[in-house]
């Protein structure tokens, strides 16, 4: 023709390394100019997906976001897995009014969003669906400001602890309110006991293999913390890997990985690695995917509902955290920052939703709009009360310059 | 108080003996050091225990203090009563106590000051200093009856200065490396200005000529400000020993007070040698060695010029005093110090070889933990 063959196509078709590149570097900027204006990085970051995204420049289609998909999951893999290793068994038995606080505020989180929904006309299922989805915080966020702020301290740790707990609570409820979904779209009798025992059964045991698997290894290579470092990437990379080959829930299998390889590992083989400096990356391209799936126009659809359903999840959760403060080991004052770092919303929320939606179109019209823009609401403010909390609790480290 | 009442000397009787030990918090994931000094004291305020439990210069630390004994067993009870509360206040907070002169691998970069107005001050004037001081010692005062007494004892007890610390040492890792030292903590006293040791004065009077000249130099605010090895403390009426690395288990403690303890009665009830100038030349030599080598270092004895092992001197020390350990009651715990002398258990060696056998620093400092909060940490 004109000889000019062997130039690219304009524009060049995009690859994942390309996307990868650009929102990682979108993302990075946006942490920068965030941490400038001494707001956490997170929100530089959804701010930048933001602003990519749907609701901005349109540069990140949902084509180019299940593109990311893969290193969103492997940052969620390794938060979860950094989260179940704080998860901590003996503690919970050793003051036990914090495992009663665990138990009370997932609780009334779901009751107070379940009631205020009904109360304005939603239909009881929907509302149910969205309260257990409402129960979980986001271990994304409350972990990287925590790591961001380098805190430490009661709150962080109880913090941390009530999250995970909080994250499994959501989607066992969830996953068994969709099976009640399926009984109300009669999928069949069979599939209503299958599906969530399935998705919470083989995610666990995922998660048990391969903390198995992984302190095996660690005995291998014994106490030497680069080459552990790199194992237990690894093991996270394929436990994702599997997990999503397999249909199972990334979160709960992850999770599961990181309480049995702490809980299982009688004779500490693994150490305790600092695996977020190698994820701080994917971290990065979570949050700004994350910002480039919310839509700001979902506000509009889903706005007032939604303030109602935020404000109604952080009431019960504060009262959960507020009427056993006292019995619990912790200072005065420090329950009310409690309540403020329970505040996120998990990514995980719309990732349930994008699920049932593709399962239940109609379903998701009524549902998603709301539990969409609480998130977004939340995606914005969450990061920002996290910080708060742990500075006013000054368990933050002086800030390096 | 004025300046003069302060320097008071308020008489003590019956040979007394008190113990205050800085104790490490760590965390239960790393074992690195935490901060939760402040959660930790308010709890501890909710429940009744015995003796008092306070803050230390940086919010790792907390310091626990006996009352007042006689005899070693009620001194062994009352730290065992304060350790199981202390104990089960930091387990419900999912932190762990551990003894130890040092932490084994802390930055003491991170550590931050405890905020009273005297700690900050502290890291005023020291500034980097203050936070490496995140060092943790047991400190025992023995009663005396008057300030000519205490100034004798402090003097005499000088010669037993490398005793003390070889036989308490438990801080071969510092900042994550192997010093090589059995006690690397009281090289980090030594960089403060008025470390060292007491004036060789030997009248009260004199002292507090000596006081009152430091303090219009404007050097000295109080005797807080003496950071010495050995100094009189005159509102408490006692000598106070502060080259003890914290040891590892409070059973410990409480027989490195014995053992301080019925030396200090032999010394003031049977005067065995004049107080002579010429222990304080060969001070920093024997100080040196027994931080270096522990009980395997030499001594000078200062008054025989003889070089000694340290293990040994402490093992004829033992026979000297034991009468004197008869009296406080403290046959049992000195005769079991000989054997452990005599195996060369030391603090120091259990920690290398925790280190040896599992690999790393923190499961040394785990291990620490383990065994300070003992039993009270299974049931707790």
């Amino acid at each position: 023709m004109s000889g000019f063959e062997f130039l690219p196509p304009f524009p060049p078709p995009a690859n994942a390394m390309l996307l990868f590149g650009l929102l990682l570097l979108a993302g990075f900027a946006g942490g920068e100019l965030a941490k400038r204006l001494r707001l956490p990085r997170i929100t530089g970051y959804v701010l930048a997906g933001l602003a990519l995204g749907a609701s901005g420049l349109r540069l990140v289609d949902t084509t180019l976001a299940s593109e990311a998909r893969m290193f969103v999951n492997l940052g969620l893999g390794i938060i979860l897995f950094e989260l179940g290793r704080r998860l901590d068994f003996a503690w919970l038995w050793r003051d036990r009014w914090l495992a009663a606080t665990a138990v009370a505020e997932s609780a009334l989180s779901f009751v107070f969003v379940y009631g205020a929904l009904a109360y304005f006309g939603v239909k009881p299922l929907h509302a149910a669906i969205a309260a257990a989805i409402g129960i979980a915080t986001s271990p994304a966020v409350v972990l990287l400001v925590a790591q961001e702020l380098r805190a430490e301290g009661q709150v962080t740790e109880r913090a941390l602890n009530l999250v995970a707990i909080n994250s499994v609570a959501a989607f066992v409820l969830a996953t068994t309110m969709l099976s009640w979904l399926h009984m109300e779209h009669r999928a069949g009798g069979l599939t209503i006991v299958l599906h969530p025992a399935w998705l919470i059964g083989a995610s666990l045991l995922l998660g048990y293999l391969a903390s198995g698997f992984a302190i095996l290894l660690a005995r291998w290579v014994g106490k030497r913390e680069e080459r552990q470092l790199v194992m237990l990437l690894a093991v996270i990379v394929l436990a994702v890997g599997c997990a999503a080959a397999l249909n199972l829930s990334v979160m709960l299998s992850l999770l599961a990985f990181g309480v049995g390889s702490r809980n299982l590992d009688r004779n500490r083989h693994i150490m305790q690695v600092n695996i977020g400096q190698l994820g701080q990356i994917f971290f990065v391209v979570l949050f700004v995917v994350t910002g480039a799936t919310l839509e700001v126009t979902s506000l509009i659809a889903g706005g007032s509902i939604a303030l109602v359903y935020v404000a109604a999840r952080f009431i019960g959760k504060a009262i959960g955290v507020l009427s056993l403060a006292h019995f619990s080991g912790i200072r005065a004052g420090a329950g009310g920052l409690l309540c403020l770092t329970l505040t996120p919303m998990s990514s995980f929320a719309i990732e349930m939703t994008h699920g049932t939606a593709q399962l239940y179109p109609e379903f998701a019209a009524t549902l998603a709009p709301m539990v969409l823009s609480a998130v977004l609401i939340m995606e914005l403010i969450g990061p920002l009360a996290v910080q708060f909390a742990l500075r006013r609790a000054g368990e933050a480290q002086e800030e390096v310059r | 108080m004025t300046a003069g009442e302060m320097l008071d000397f308020k008489p003590s009787r019956g040979y007394s003996v008190g113990v205050e030990l800085e104790l490490q918090i760590l965390n239960s994931r790393d074992y690195n050091l935490a901060r939760d000094a402040a959660d930790l004291l308010e709890l501890l305020k909710k429940a009744a225990h015995p003796g008092e439990v306070k803050p230390e210069i940086t919010e790792s630390m907390i310091e626990l203090n006996s009352s007042i004994h006689y005899r070693h067993e009620t001194l062994l009870e009352e730290l065992r009563g304060i350790r199981d509360a202390l104990a089960d206040a930091a387990g419900r907070l999912n932190l762990r106590i551990a003894g130890g002169g040092s932490h084994p691998f802390h930055a003491w970069t991170d550590r931050r000051i405890y905020p009273t107005e005297r700690f900050k001050h502290i890291l005023e004037v020291y500034g980097y200093l203050a936070k490496q001081f995140t060092i943790f010692g047991q400190h025992v005062h023995i009663g005396c009856p008057d300030g000519d007494a205490a100034l004798y004892l402090v003097h005499a007890l000088a010669r037993y200065v490398p005793h003390f610390i070889a036989l308490s040492a438990s801080s071969p890792f510092q900042q994550g490396e192997d010093t090589s030292y059995h006690s690397s903590r009281l090289n980090t006293v030594s960089a403060f200005p008025l470390s060292g040791h007491a004036p060789f004065v030997q009248s009260w009077d004199e002292f507090r000529s000596y006081f009152e000249k430091m303090k219009g130099f404007g050097i000295v605010a109080s005797m807080k400000d003496f950071y010495w090895d050995i100094r009189p403390k005159p509102e408490y009426g006692t000598v106070e020993i502060r080259v003890f690395d914290t040891p590892l288990t409070v059973e410990r403690a409480a027989m490195l007070a014995a053992y301080a303890q019925a030396l200090a009665r032999h010394l003031l009830i049977d005067r065995p040698r004049p107080p002579s100038r010429d222990v304080y030349l060969v001070h920093s030599h024997n100080r040196f060695q027994a931080c270096r080598y522990g009980l395997d270092g030499t001594l000078v004895d200062a008054h025989t010029h003889r070089h000694l092992a340290i293990h040994e001197d402490v093992l004829d020390t033992l026979k000297i005093i034991a009468t004197h350990a008869a009296e406080v009651g403290a046959d049992e715990p000195l005769q079991q110090l000989a054997a452990e002398v005599m195996e060369r258990r030391e603090d120091a060696t259990w920690l290398r070889e925790q280190y040896r056998t599992h690999g790393s620093l923190n499961d040394v400092a785990r291990l620490q933990s383990e065994l300070w909060m003992g039993s009270a940490l299974a049931s707790a």
